[in-house]
This record gives C-alpha cells, sequence and structure tokens, in this order.
C-alpha cells in the first residue's frame, strides 16, 4: 500500500485524535515527506536511542519497559 | 553524516540490489504509516534463505573503503543464520555507516511473531503491509494497540477487507463486518474467531467487553511467548559468560563476531525454538483469569495455536 496516494476521511483523523490524542492526529495528517523532515530534524537535535533495555521492543523491552 | 532515515533508505536500497527479500516493519513502518511520531531503529523482516546473501553484503561492507563498522550489539539476541531466525529468534547488530557518526541500530527478524509463514508482503516503497504491522503490533504494550487499531482504520480506508482483523472497536467492527460478503468473511474467521460472535451480541458495549478479553489473550499468551525465548536466551548466556576471558561484543570484525557467536550457540546450548505448545496453553489460562469470563468463553475467543504462535 502507497500512502502516499491513499486519501483518508477526516473521520480517521478525527478517530485518532480519540484513541492517540490531537497531537498524533496533527501528525498524521502530514504527507509523508514532511513527516520524514520532522523526523530527521528530531533524530539531528537529540539523542535519544530507542532501546534502553537489554530486550528488544518486540520481545519485552523497549522504553516502556527498561 | 547520514541520518537515521538515510541508512534506512540506503541499506533497503542495498537489499534490492542484491536480491534480498525483505520488509521493514515495527516503528519505521507506523512511522510510514503515520501512527508513530519517533523511532531510531530499523525492523526488518528477512527471508531466511537470504540470509546468507545478508551476510555476504555485511562483510562486504566491513571491507569496503570507507568501511562500516558492524557489531552485534549486547542485547538478548541469537546468531543471523537460517535456523534460528526462521525459528523465531532475532538478531540485533549496530552499523556505523561511517567513521564518527552515529551508530545506526538494526533488528533483523526471520519469522516475526503472529505472521503466517509465507504472507510477508511490502510495498513498493520496501514497508510491510499494514495488515501485517498489525499482528506484529498485538504485543503486552498499552502504546500498540491503538496503532493496531489505526491500521484497521487504514486499512478499511484503502478497502481492505483485512481490516475486520484488526478493528478494536465494537460499532466500526459491527458496520464493516456486515459489509463484507459472506464469502471473504469465512476467509477471515479462522484468523478472529470473535467475528462469528458479533450477529448473536446485538449490544455494542457487550461486543466491546469481547474484544477487551480478545486482547487480554493477545497479551498473555504474548508474555508467555517472550518468556520462553528470554529464559532460554539467559541461561544460554550464563552458561557462555563462564568462558575464560569472556567478553561481549567483542570489538573484533563482524565476522569473527559472527563465527564466535554461532560456536557458543552451538557449545553452550541455545535452542532454536522456544516451546510454543506451552506458551499458547499458559496464556489462555492466565486470560481466563484475568478476564473473569468463564474458560468456555476465553477459548472460543481465541485464535488458534498456529494462528498464534505461527
Amino acid at each position: 500500500m502507497n500512502v502516499d496516494s491513499l486519501k483518508l476521511p477526516d473521520s480517521y483523523y478525527e478517530h485518532l485524535a480519540e484513541i492517540m490524542g490531537q497531537e498524533a492526529a496533527d501528525w498524521a495528517r502530514l504527507p509523508r515527506a514532511e513527516r520524514e523532515r520532522e523526523l530527521t530534524r528530531h533524530h539531528m537535535l537529540y539523542n535519544t536511542p530507542d532501546d534502553l533495555s537489554l530486550w528488544p521492543a518486540e520481545l519485552d523491552g523497549g522504553v516502556d519497559r527498561p | 553524516m547520514i541520518t537515521p532515515l538515510e541508512f534506512l533508505y540506503h541499506f533497503r536500497d542495498l537489499l534490492r540490489e542484491r536480491g534480498i527479500r525483505f520488509a521493514i516493519t515495527s516503528g519505521m513502518a507506523c512511522v510510514y504509516y503515520g501512527l508513530q511520531q519517533n523511532t531510531k531503529d530499523s525492523d526488518w523482516i528477512i527471508e531466511p534463505a537470504d540470509l546468507p546473501k545478508l551476510r555476504a553484503l555485511l562483510l562486504e561492507y566491513e571491507r569496503r573503503v570507507p568501511p562500516w563498522r558492524i557489531s552485534y550489539r549486547h542485547i538478548f539476541g541469537a546468531p543471523l543464520v537460517e535456523e534460528y531466525l526462521a525459528a523465531g529468534w532475532t538478531s540485533h547488530l549496530a552499523i556505523w555507516p561511517s567513521a564518527g557518526g552515529p551508530e545506526e541500530h538494526v533488528d533483523i527478524f526471520g519469522a516475526p511473531p503472529r505472521v503466517l509463514p509465507g504472507s510477508v508482503a511490502a510495498d513498493e516503497m520496501g514497508f510491510a503491509e499494514p495488515d501485517l504491522v498489525a499482528w506484529m503490533k498485538r504485543t503486552d504494550r498499552d502504546k500498540d494497540w491503538p496503532i493496531v487499531d489505526g491500521l484497521a482504520r487504514i486499512l478499511e480506508g484503502a478497502q481492505m477487507p483485512e481490516a475486520a482483523l484488526h478493528m478494536q472497536q465494537a460499532a466500526a467492527l459491527r458496520a464493516i463486518w456486515r459489509a463484507l460478503p459472506t464469502a471473504v468473511q469465512n476467509t477471515l474467521l479462522p484468523h478472529r474467531p470473535l467475528l462469528a460472535m458479533i450477529e448473536s451480541v446485538s449490544d455494542d458495549d457487550m461486543l466491546q467487553g469481547l474484544i477487551r478479553v480478545e486482547r487480554t489473550i493477545w497479551e498473555t499468551v504474548n508474555q508467555e511467548r517472550y518468556r520462553r525465548y528470554q529464559h532460554e536466551w539467559k541461561e544460554f548466556y550464563r552458561r557462555w559468560k563462564k568462558e575464560d576471558f569472556w567478553e561481549w561484543p567483542t570489538p573484533e570484525p563482524f565476522s569473527r563476531q559472527h563465527e564466535r557467536l554461532v560456536r557458543a550457540a552451538k557449545t553452550y546450548d541455545l535452542p532454536d525454538e522456544a516451546a510454543k505448545e506451552a506458551a499458547w496453553t499458559r496464556g489462555i489460562e492466565r486470560a481466563t483469569l484475568i478476564s473473569g469470563r468463564p474458560s468456555a468463553t476465553v477459548l472460543a475467543l481465541a485464535p488458534s495455536r498456529g494462528r498464534m504462535l505461527p
């Protein structure tokens, strides 16, 4: 599925705001290229490794379960 | 300096050049779908039969000028070989593509959790399809379940019937289920037994209650699954650490590290598969206790062992 060509209705973003918060919904509305620019800016400004655990996120770790 | 996203796409292009079958999944895929705002690591599903080609690629880049520095990470992980990754283990690498630059964390799956064999599919950009990511995100972390639901909404927007497999909101689930032809419904039922109960539960709050129980089942079975991998790896690690002058990861080139880890896995018995049958049974028992529902209800909602722990 190419997300660049996917058009989602407003109700999708309204639902995201309900389950994830308005900031996450606003982020989802950005075009992919803009999201990637923001992510790169974040990577340049902050050194925040994902993995603070001995265990990978899919198996037990990640920042939520250090 | 190369950024994590530049590295992601460069690595993707290298895999394509070498004919290595892959899909980018987890955090980077969720960024791609607009459902996650930040991640740095990249997670790759690699067809296990193509792992020799991936190792050859890594060894080549370790020797080129300027070289990549490549190392196993110290975290829980198996050697980057077919028998381990095909059995559900993961390998975790650090790659420094430029001298003095940041390290890239590359996590590699062969048989990703909850994904049926033969169903790995990537789009033209190389990202795993939303259906696949949604199966992987059925973990026991609270933050993953809104992503499962968000991916369901994306599938719904693309008019794909798999939306019914992942939707977490009762009213929306009922609506999309009713819109599907019976023949399509029948293909989905084995993957989500809850779907068979939709018409017999008329109240949306009651249906939402069943969706909560279903989530609990996925959470407890996942906990039991990784608990077994974690136990096996810790036992292996303890045996291995007793070697004289033990060090891990070593400062050696990746080729030497890899040989060392493969030898250690054989010598100190890192099993190539953790006990899945027990994980499913115990997970269902725990979900019954946690949910307070009759065991018959929990069993009726539980996907098969093969669906949950393929």
